[in-house]
């Protein structure tokens, strides 16, 4: 069969896929993360796929995973990455995205699109001045299969760094907490945990699905159907209150933000 | 809850629909369970007679009554499970009879969204391949670790009543968003997935939290700024007080 007819056929075979080839910039744990994600939920392939990464050890596990790599874009990366990609998604550490736009600018023509990624479990991106609508689709394309995609404004972008990019810390530490309490009150440690992260999925998971039509089911509502009077819960979520948790965690998602807004 | 147990055997395959059958006063429900192939009885004696695992659902009040009913139907195949709340082993028992092969489970309220926390306790002649089932069972809708009984009021503590505290912890979460500036809706979707997508690295990774933690901080970072503010306003010990007091109250109600 004629190249170009299968080629055709493979783009058939993946109609919720999009056809551009996508580059990663670096490629830690979130690259990586997105990556895998884009090749299991179909929206892309691993022969569609490349990165452009650092350390030997994190280009062999690009290799791994069956997709093109090329060596640290600061070092002469970026050329063949930028020729070999439509889509640049750029994963570095803050502190890098200035030199490596430098690096990828002389290498950048009209059909490149970049994404800057946030760290966290949710991706929030943002549409720069010359991106089209069509550019919006494509990254929500991307970033929808792998979980959670919101277009924010750029203005929004610390506070979402304060929330969803620093989260994931915030949450730790309330899994682990929950486990000593359970430890505490007599479990054992393996099993304090287990029941502790389960539960926060759990509960986290009501919020988003138990209305069953992809709408939000507000906390508090969820909360007053499950505090019977006198109940063991409501006795709990007094400590809460009594503790003043619900201050600590507005503070510490407006400290991120303002750390955030001080960094950018 | 048991129409939800009974989806999420199916829809994750450990069941299929002609394996289940059920019945309830009301004909409404029944229907309910007839409208994704389950099967209707039309008493609790018919339940058992076609069941190897039977699954009581009721309200604590009729758990008792409901046994004493079917007791003398209940054979050395029959696995009892019970999801009441409150319900001993003793007294599920003493209305069974002493040689019967009883699990006491407590799942909790995310069981309705298939991602339930839950832990199971063995009595009477109960042996560990009922333990496998059961777990077998309720691993298609979550999680099951096993207990001794007496430690199953911790367990109230921590899964039966955590989930109104993750709903406190997003709904703050979300008011931080929106202090920072972001739209009340954009700041509850981030907020619950943020929390979803944490958790599930805890268990996928199996990494400890506090090394998950370390992993995400770095150096004069937003997120080490953000949790210094947490352990400043004494997060931690809220949330062990809260496991700690549920537990006790939970101790106090079953001796009532």
């Amino acid at each position: 069969m004629e190249a170009a007819a299968q080629q055709e056929l493979a783009a058939q075979a993946q109609p919720s896929g999009l056809r551009e080839r996508i580059g990663f910039v670096g490629a830690g744990q979130m690259g990586e993360a997105l990556i895998r994600g884009f090749i299991q939920s179909g929206v892309s392939t691993a022969a569609n796929l490349s990165a452009s990464v650092r350390s030997e050890e994190r280009q062999r596990a690009m290799q791994q995973l069956g997709i093109q790599v090329f060596g640290n874009a600061l070092l002469g990366g970026a050329e063949a990455l930028c020729e070999a990609s439509d889509i640049i998604v750029l994963g570095v550490k803050p502190q890098y995205l200035d030199s490596i736009l430098e690096a990828l600018r002389p290498h950048l023509g009209a059909r490149h699109l970049i994404i800057s990624i946030a760290a966290g479990a949710a991706s929030a991106y943002v549409l720069g001045n010359h991106a089209t609508l069509e550019d919006g689709e494509k990254a929500y394309a991307l970033f929808s299969s792998v979980g959670l995609a919101i277009p924010v404004e750029e203005r929004m972008m610390d506070a979402v760094t304060g929330l969803s990019g620093s989260g994931p810390a915030y949450v730790f530490l309330a899994i682990e907490a929950l486990a000593d309490g359970a430890v505490a009150a007599g479990l054992p440690r393996d099993k304090a945990l287990a029941l502790a992260a389960q539960t926060v999925s759990g509960a986290a998971r009501m919020v988003l699905e138990a209305a069953g039509d992809n709408s939000l089911t507000h906390p508090a509502v969820l909360k007053d159907k499950v505090t019977s009077p006198a109940g063991t819960t409501i006795v709990g979520l007094a400590e809460l209150e009594s503790a003043g948790v619900r201050g600590a965690l507005i503070r510490a998602v407006k400290a991120a933000a303002r750390r955030s807004e001080e960094m950018g | 809850m048991a129409e939800a147990l009974a989806r999420g055997f199916i829809a994750k395959g450990v069941l299929q629909a002609g394996d289940i059958t059920a019945n309830d006063p009301s004909a409404d429900r029944k229907k309910v369970f007839q409208s994704f192939d389950a099967n209707a009885a039309s008493s609790n004696v018919e339940v058992v007679e076609n069941s190897d695992i039977v699954f009581l659902a009721v309200k604590p009040q009729f758990v008792q009554p409901v046994l004493k009913e079917v007791r003398e139907h209940l054979t050395d195949r029959h696995t009892v499970v019970s999801i009441a709340a409150g319900k001993t082993l003793s007294s599920l028992l003493e209305a069974a009879g002493g040689d019967k092969r009883i699990v006491r489970v407590m799942p909790n309220t995310p069981c309705l969204v298939g991602e339930t926390a839950s832990a199971m306790c063995l009595g009477g002649r109960a042996n560990e391949e009922d333990a496998e089932a059961v777990r077998k069972l309720f691993s298609a809708v979550g999680r099951i670790v096993q207990v001794d009984e007496k430690l199953l009021s911790a367990v109230t503590g921590l899964s039966g009543s955590g989930p109104a505290y993750v709903f406190l912890v997003i709904e703050a979460l979300a008011d931080g968003g929106v202090r920072a500036g972001l739209p009340r809706d954009i700041a509850v979707a981030l907020a619950a997935q943020t929390v979803l997508g944490s958790a599930k690295m805890v268990l996928d990774t199996g990494k400890h939290p506090g090394l998950l933690k370390d992993m995400v901080t770095s150096p004069g970072g937003t997120t080490i700024a953000g949790y210094h503010e947490l352990e400043k306003g004494g997060v931690r010990a809220g949330l062990i007080n809260a496991v700690l007091a549920a537990t006790q109250r939970a101790d106090e109600l079953s001796k009532l």
